[in-house]
């Protein structure tokens, strides 16, 4: 594929995929694939797409104080051991073996998009005047509202570590960032408000992508000219979808990427 | 009177007197994010637009930052914590960054 066609399809990619609320690369890589490129040269081009978004957005989230960092970093704990291992063994799977793994990342992608938020907490008096903040020396934290300042604590954590372990596995095999794996995670099962869980969700795979793609270098498996064409596309991508995000319906712009997906991964399945 | 309300005659309060502790405490760290990012966007371009070898150096440049960024914000988290006397959490960083450079030996070896 030459490099403008690249570009453009990163630029693309990422717009769509940041307005839906997924990142580029889960659209990105199994497009790549349906255009003849190997999976395993397609991986790398993925992470590097998952990096560059989640670099793009990283200041303003942190800014805003939703990032709680304890979690994020304490369910990389597992998610990058996972990646890393998965991105060392990628190598040498097969093309076919990766490209199954993709079509069934797509598909369950499209279906997290048809998940219902989860009830949340209820704001505090207490807390009133509070900023949006984690809690130092716990999983705690609280989030500032147009209701009120609400508090949350994040539950059940040995089964997030164990769904975090496979979205690193995810990861390091098909080189999509699986944050459509970590925030409904974070959001159904940890109880985590869904604006903390999105922004952590975009910390921790932003871990794990550079983790993966540190293996990927060592490994030679990295085209620089190519590299650069994606990150550039992924970058104005991500900040044009940002950009465009708040006029569009966010529920109509997510079902509708969510059908695309679940398509991809029945086109991927029947190329196998 | 609490000692953070403003001084008797003015107008105003001192919008940095009053600001939240909580508030901006991460500045330096945001600053170093924008940074990286407008450092990845530049070498990208480069590594677009720029003739034969400039683009490749520039290129593993732009994959190099991609990498550092992240792994440097878990680095300076775990030094906030430890000065702070947050053990369990400085652990636990310190546990992600083992595992980073495991994963890095591992694929050189």
């Amino acid at each position: 594929m030459t490099i403008p066609a690249l570009l453009a399809l990163a630029l693309a990619t990422a717009t769509i995929g940041t307005l839906g609320g997924f990142g580029g690369a889960v659209l990105l890589v199994p497009t790549l694939v349906l255009l003849g490129v190997d999976p395993v040269l397609a991986a790398p081009l993925g992470l590097i797409s998952v990096a560059a978004g989640s670099l793009s957005a990283a200041p303003k989230q942190l800014a805003s104080g939703l990032v709680h960092h304890r979690l994020g970093i304490t369910l990389e704990l597992t998610a990058t051991s996972a990646a890393v291992i998965a991105a060392w063994v990628s190598g040498a799977v097969s093309g076919t073996a990766l490209q199954g793994v993709l079509a069934a990342t797509a598909f369950v992608a499209g279906l997290a998009g048809f998940l219902r938020p989860a009830s949340g907490y209820g704001p505090v008096a207490a807390l009133a005047g509070e900023p949006s903040a984690e809690w130092p020396g716990s999983l705690d934290g609280a989030i500032a509202t147009a209701e009120g300042v609400v508090p949350y604590r994040a539950r059940n954590m040995g089964t997030g570590l164990v769904v975090m372990t496979f979205a690193g596995v995810v990861t390091g095999l098909s080189g999509v960032g699986a944050g459509f794996i970590k925030t409904p995670t974070m959001r159904e099962l940890m109880y985590i408000p869904l604006k903390v869980a999105a922004a952590t969700s975009t910390f921790s795979v932003a871990i794990t992508s550079s983790t993966a793609l540190l293996v990927f270098a060592l490994q030679g498996r990295i085209d620089p000219l190519e590299s650069s064409a994606v990150a550039l596309g992924g970058l104005i991508g991500g900040v044009l979808g940002s950009a465009v995000q708040d006029a569009l319906p966010p529920v109509i712009l997510r079902r509708f990427l969510s059908v695309m997906l679940i398509v991809i991964a029945t086109v991927l399945v029947v190329q196998l | 009177m609490s000692e953070f309300a403003p001084p008797l005659g003015s107008s105003e309060p001192d919008p940095e007197v009053n600001r939240h502790p909580l508030i901006g405490r991460q500045r330096y760290l945001v600053s170093f994010l924008q940074f990286g990012a407008v450092l990845a966007f530049v070498l990208a371009i480069g590594g677009v637009l720029l003739p034969a070898p400039a683009n490749e150096i520039a290129s593993y440049a732009m994959v190099t930052t991609l990498i550092a960024v992240p792994i440097i914000r878990v680095l300076w988290l775990f030094l906030r914590w430890v000065r702070r006397g947050d053990r369990l959490f400085a652990m636990v960083a310190a546990g992600l960054l083992t595992v980073i450079v495991i994963g890095a030996l591992a694929a050189i070896i």
